[in-house]
C-alpha cells in the first residue's frame, strides 16, 4: 500500500524539482510573447494585437477557445466540487458533451462573416456596425468592462492562490517570503505569501499579454491547453491505481475503480465544529497551526470517545502564554476515512520539522457548537447583568427528542449588540454522551442554578448547529457521494436538485455561447474548414478532460481524506501526492501548471477584452477616429498595462466571494449578450432598439435575482425562481423583451439588411 | 489610420431587391444553428431525465449498481450520451456543415498588401 498520506506533510521533498519544472513553463510563456511581438511588425496593429489578423488555424483556434472557456474553475473549483459532492458532478458538468458544438457552431460561422463584412475587431464593434448605432456599441462596452473587471480581479486572486499552493511547501519560497521587508505586508489585506504570489502571477501575465497581444495569448493558450490535457491523462491511471491500493479491501472482491466507488459508498460527510485545544506540555514559543492540521483527542475521553480526529479549517497561532486556542475544524466521521486520517496524523507528527514536535503536544479538550440563546423581551434583569458566565447550564431537547443539557462556553455577540428580545450567538458544549447518572447530576445542578436565579429558566436555546451536513449526513443517506443530488453542508435538498441540474445544462452550453470572450475568438478563425475541424478537436479535448477529472477527484476522496475545508487545494495536492508516490515529484510541476495555465489563459483573454474595449470601442470609434497607428499602438500597450495593474491592485484586497463573483459575471454576460447577438446575426428584421432592450432586459433581470437574494439576507446567493439559476430567467427575459420591442419598432433600413443578409445575384 | 471596413463587401443600396438573394453563408449558418440547438435539447432530454430516474432518490445509495467501476446511472446517463454527442459532432463537422465564403475584411486586404498574401 502506498504511504501517500505522509505526503500531506512531506510534499516539500520534491519541491525543487517542482519549482524547476514550473519555472521552465513560465520561461516558455515569455519566449512565446517575444515571438508574438515580432508578428506585430508590418501588420495592421489593431487587428493583429486584438484579433490575430483573423488568421487562426485549427490547433490555435481550438485550444485557445478550449483553454479560455475552461478557466481556473475547471482545474480548481471543479475538482473541489467533485471532492466535496462526489459522482453527481458528472451530471453537473454533463452539458459539456455539447458545449463545443454549441459554443463554436451556433454563432461561429455567422459572427466571423459579419465581423469581416463590417471590419469589426471587438464584439461591441460588431453590434455597433451591424445596426449602425454608436449608442449600442457604448452600452455593450460598458457591460463588458463592468463584468470583466470584477471577473479579472477574482481570476487574479485565483492565480495567486494556485501559485501559493504550488510554492507553499518549497523551502526556498518560504525563505524568500520571510526575507521580504515588513512594509511588503502592508500592500495587501492578505498574508505576505499571498501578496508575493500575486505579484509574480500578475506581473507575468501582464507583461506577456501587453507585449505579445492576441497571438501571445493564443499561443500560450495552445501550450496551456496541451499542458492541461496531458496533466489529466497522466493523472487518471495514477489516481485509480493509487486509490484502490490505499483501500483495505477486507472481504470485497472488487478491484480498481469499482473498489474506490464501493469505498465512497461507505463514506459520510464530515462534521463542522469548533475545538478548544491545549498543549499538554509547556511551549517554548508560539505555535503556528496551519490550515489543514490534524488534531485528535489522543486518548482523552471526549464525551465518551477517545479516538476522535479533526482537521483545522483555518490558520491559527497558539500562544505560548495561554497554551490554549479555539479553532474551527472538521471532524472525520466515517470509520474508513478515520483509519486513513489517523495515519495522516501520525505522519504529520512524525515529520522532521520544528512545528511537528509542537503539534504532537496538542490535544482537543472540548468540542463546541454554535447556537442562539433566546432572551425574552421583558427579561427581568438588564442583559449585561445576567450571569451569563461560562459554565451556565442550559437544557434543551435533542433532534431525537431526548432531554439533553449543554454548558455555555462563551458569548459571540459583541456586548454593544446585546439587546433583550434579540438572540445571542453563543458557543456551548453538550454533555450529550453523559446519560443516565451523569445526566441526573447535571439536571440537579441546573435545578440548583434556577433556584438561585429563577429568571435563568426563561433562557432558551435555539438554532443549535450540530455541524452535520444538511444533506448526506444521516445514516440512511450513507452513500450520498455515489448518487444525486449529492451531499451538501447547508442545502437540505442536496448539492444538485433537479431544477439546478436543468439550469446547468443551460449554463454551460448556452451561457458559454453567450460569452463575449468566446465570441471574439470566433471572429479570429481563418475559414470554415478551420471551424469544422476545431469543433471536432475541442469535442475530443473536453471528453479527455472532464470525465477523467470526475474519476480522478472521486479517487481523491480516498487518497486525501479531510480536505473539505480546503477543497480548492485538492488539485495541486493530488498532483503532488500522485507523482511523489511514483518517485516523479518533478512531474507535479507540470500537473500543477495545468490549473495555473487555465487561470492564465482566462486572465490574458479578459485583459485584452477590456483594453480593446477602451482603445478600439471608446477611444478610436468615439473620440478620435483619425488617431494614427502609432498612437493606437501606444494606447493599446498602455491600457493593457493599466488594466492589468488595476486588477492586480484590486486582488490585493480581494473580494470575499471569489467563486460567486466568477459565476455571477459569467452568467450575467451571457444573459446580456446572447439574445442581442443571436438577433443581430440571424434575424434580418432585428433593430437596434430591440437588441438594446434585449441586452438591458437580460442584464437587469439577472441582476435583479441577485439583488432579491441579497435583500432576503442570502448574501451573494441569488434568488432562484422555481429553484432555477438566474441565467435561465435572464435569458428568457432577454429574448422575450428583445422580440417584443423589435416588432413594435420600425424595421431596419434596407441597406443594412442587404449588407448583412443578402448578396447580389450573380449574372 | 487605415479603414478596417471592407470595400469588397459593400452593396449598392439603391438597387432593387430583385438583384439580391439571401446570402448562402447566412442560410447555411441558420440551418446548422437549428440542428445544433436541437442536438443540445436532445442531449438534455437524454441526460437529465435518465439521471433523475436512476441517480436520484435511491433507497440504498451504498449498494448502487456499477458499470466499469462507475455508478451505472453516470455511465448510461452521462457517459453514453457523451460518446453519442461526440459521434454526432464528428458527423456534423465532416458531413453536414458546409464550407462557406466568409468574405475578406479590410484589415486582411491591408495584411495581404503588406506581406504579399493573407496568412
Amino acid at each position: 500500500m502506498f504511504d501517500s498520506l505522509s505526503l500531506l506533510i512531506g510534499q516539500g521533498e520534491s519541491g525543487n524539482a517542482v519549482l524547476i519544472t514550473f519555472l521552465i513553463y513560465i520561461v516558455a510563456v515569455f519566449v512565446i510573447a517575444g515571438l508574438s511581438n515580432k508578428l506585430l511588425q508590418g501588420r495592421n496593429f489593431l487587428s493583429e494585437y486584438f484579433l490575430g489578423s483573423r488568421g487562426l488555424g485549427v490547433w490555435a483556434f481550438a485550444l485557445t477557445l478550449a483553454a479560455t472557456s475552461s478557466s481556473g474553475g475547471s482545474f480548481m473549483g471543479f475538482p473541489a466540487k467533485i471532492y466535496s459532492h462526489g459522482w453527481v458532478l458528472a451530471l453537473w458538468i454533463g452539458s459539456y458533451m455539447v458545449v463545443p458544438i454549441c459554443v463554436m457552431g451556433l454563432l461561429g460561422k455567422r459572427i466571423n462573416q459579419v465581423a469581416r463584412t463590417s471590419g469589426a475587431i471587438t464584439i461591441p464593434d460588431v453590434l455597433r456596425d451591424r445596426f449602425n448605432n454608436a449608442t449600442f456599441g457604448l452600452i455593450s462596452v460598458a457591460l463588458i468592462i463592468f463584468f470583466m473587471t470584477f471577473n479579472l480581479v477574482a481570476q487574479f486572486k485565483a492565480g495567486s492562490e494556485i501559485l501559493r499552493t504550488l510554492l507553499g511547501p518549497i523551502e526556498a519560497f518560504n525563505s524568500v517570503v520571510q526575507s521580504l521587508p515588513s512594509w511588503f505586508a502592508d500592500f495587501s489585506s492578505e498574508s505576505t505569501d499571498y501578496t508575493f504570489c500575486l505579484m509574480v502571477f500578475g506581473i507575468a501575465v501582464i507583461v506577456y499579454t501587453t507585449y505579445g497581444g492576441f497571438h501571445a495569448v493564443v499561443w500560450t493558450d495552445v501550450m496551456q491547453g496541451i499542458v492541461m490535457v496531458v496533466g489529466v491523462v497522466i493523472m487518471l491511471p495514477l489516481a485509480i491505481n493509487q486509490a484502490s491500493n490505499a483501500i483495505d479491501p477486507g472481504e470485497s472482491t472488487k478491484t480498481g475503480m469499482a473498489l474506490v466507488t464501493e469505498e465512497m459508498g461507505k463514506m459520510l460527510p464530515p462534521r463542522y465544529l469548533t475545538l478548544v485545544i491545549e498543549s499538554t506540555e509547556a511551549l517554548e514559543a508560539d505555535v503556528s497551526i496551519a490550515q489543514g492540521t490534524w488534531l485528535s483527542s489522543q486518548g482523552f475521553a471526549l464525551y465518551g470517545d477517545s479516538d476522535r480526529i479533526f482537521r483545522t479549517t483555518k490558520r491559527y497561532i497558539l500562544e505560548k502564554r495561554s497554551g490554549v486556542a479555539v479553532v474551527e475544524a472538521i471532524e472525520i466521521i466515517s470509520d474508513n476515512d478515520r483509519q486513513r486520517s489517523w495515519r495522516a496524523l501520525e505522519a504529520q507528527n512524525a515529520a522532521k520539522t520544528e512545528t511537528a514536535a509542537d503539534l504532537g503536544k496538542l490535544k482537543v479538550r472540548r468540542v463546541l457548537n454554535k447556537a442562539s440563546l433566546h432572551i425574552p423581551e421583558g427579561y427581568p434583569v438588564a442583559i449585561e447583568d445576567i450571569s451569563l458566565q461560562p459554565g451556565l447550564l442550559l437544557p434543551f431537547e435533542g433532534k431525537d427528542g431526548k432531554q439533553r443539557i449543554a454548558m455555555l462556553y462563551s458569548i459571540l455577540t459583541p456586548k454593544e449588540k446585546r439587546t433583550p428580545g434579540a438572540p445571542l450567538d453563543i458557543f456551548l458544549f453538550q454533555i450529550q454522551y453523559t446519560e443516565g447518572r451523569i445526566l441526573e447530576t447535571e439536571l440537579a445542578g441546573y435545578a440548583e442554578q434556577i433556584q438561585e436565579a429563577p429568571s435563568l429558566a426563561d433562557l432558551k436555546i435555539a438554532d443549535f448547529d450540530e455541524g452535520f451536513y444538511a444533506h448526506g449526513a444521516s445514516e440512511d443517506q450513507r452513500g450520498a457521494y455515489l448518487t444525486a443530488p449529492g451531499p451538501h453542508r447547508t442545502e437540505a435538498n442536496g448539492f444538485l436538485p433537479l431544477s439546478l441540474a436543468i439550469s446547468f445544462f443551460f449554463m454551460w452550453a448556452i451561457s458559454g455561447t453567450g460569452q463575449p470572450s468566446n465570441m471574439v475568438r470566433l471572429m479570429a478563425f481563418k475559414d470554415t474548414l478551420t471551424l469544422r475541424r476545431s469543433i471536432f478537436t475541442v469535442a475530443i479535448y473536453y471528453t479527455l478532460i472532464y470525465i477523467p477529472l470526475v474519476v480522478i477527484f472521486c479517487c481523491a476522496r480516498v487518497l486525501l481524506p479531510g480536505m473539505e475545508a480546503e477543497a480548492d487545494r485538492i488539485m495541486p495536492q493530488m498532483a503532488v501526492t500522485l507523482t511523489s508516490n511514483i518517485g516523479m515529484g518533478w512531474l507535479a510541476g507540470l500537473l500543477i501548471a495545468a490549473p495555473f495555465a487555465a487561470v492564465m489563459s482566462t486572465v490574458d483573454s479578459f485583459l485584452l477584452m477590456i483594453s480593446s474595449a477602451l482603445v478600439r470601442d471608446i477611444y478610436q470609434r468615439n473620440m478620435n477616429p483619425n488617431a494614427t497607428e502609432d498612437k493606437i499602438k501606444k494606447l493599446s500597450y498602455f491600457f493593457t498595462l493599466v488594466v492589468g495593474l488595476g486588477a492586480l491592485v484590486g486582488a490585493m484586497y480581494p473580494p470575499e466571494f471569489l467563486q460567486d463573483i466568477i459565476v455571477y459575471t459569467g452568467s450575467g454576460l451571457a444573459a446580456a449578450f446572447l439574445a442581442p447577438v443571436v438577433f443581430a446575426l440571424y434575424w434580418p428584421r432585428s433593430n437596434h432598439q430591440g437588441c438594446i432592450a434585449a441586452m438591458l432586459g437580460g442584464f437587469g433581470t439577472h441582476l435583479a435575482m441577485y439583488c432579491i437574494g441579497f435583500l432576503n439576507g442570502d448574501g451573494f446567493t441569488p434568488y432562484r425562481l422555481f429553484g432555477t439559476d438566474p441565467i435561465i430567467l435572464g435569458l428568457v427575459a432577454s429574448f422575450i423583451v428583445g422580440y417584443v420591442v423589435t416588432i413594435n419598432m420600425p424595421p431596419p433600413v434596407d441597406a443594412i439588411v442587404k449588407k448583412y443578409f443578402y448578396k447580389k445575384v450573380e449574372e | 489610420m487605415m479603414n478596417t471596413d471592407s470595400e469588397q463587401n459593400s452593396v449598392d443600396f439603391e438597387e432593387s431587391w430583385d438583384a439580391y438573394e439571401l446570402d448562402p453563408t447566412f442560410v447555411n449558418s441558420r440551418r446548422e444553428a437549428i440542428v445544433i440547438f436541437i442536438s443540445w435539447f436532445v442531449a438534455m432530454c437524454w441526460a437529465v431525465p435518465y439521471c433523475y430516474f436512476n441517480g436520484y432518490n435511491i433507497a440504498d445509495p451504498a449498494d448502487i449498481p456499477t458499470t466499469f467501476g462507475i455508478p451505472s446511472w453516470v455511465v448510461w446517463g452521462i457517459g453514453a450520451p457523451w460518446i453519442a454527442a461526440d459521434l454526432f459532432t464528428t458527423w456534423f463537422c465532416f458531413r453536414f456543415m458546409q464550407d462557406d465564403d466568409l468574405g475578406v475584411a479590410g484589415d486582411e486586404e491591408y495584411l495581404a498588401h503588406n506581406t504579399g498574401g493573407v496568412e
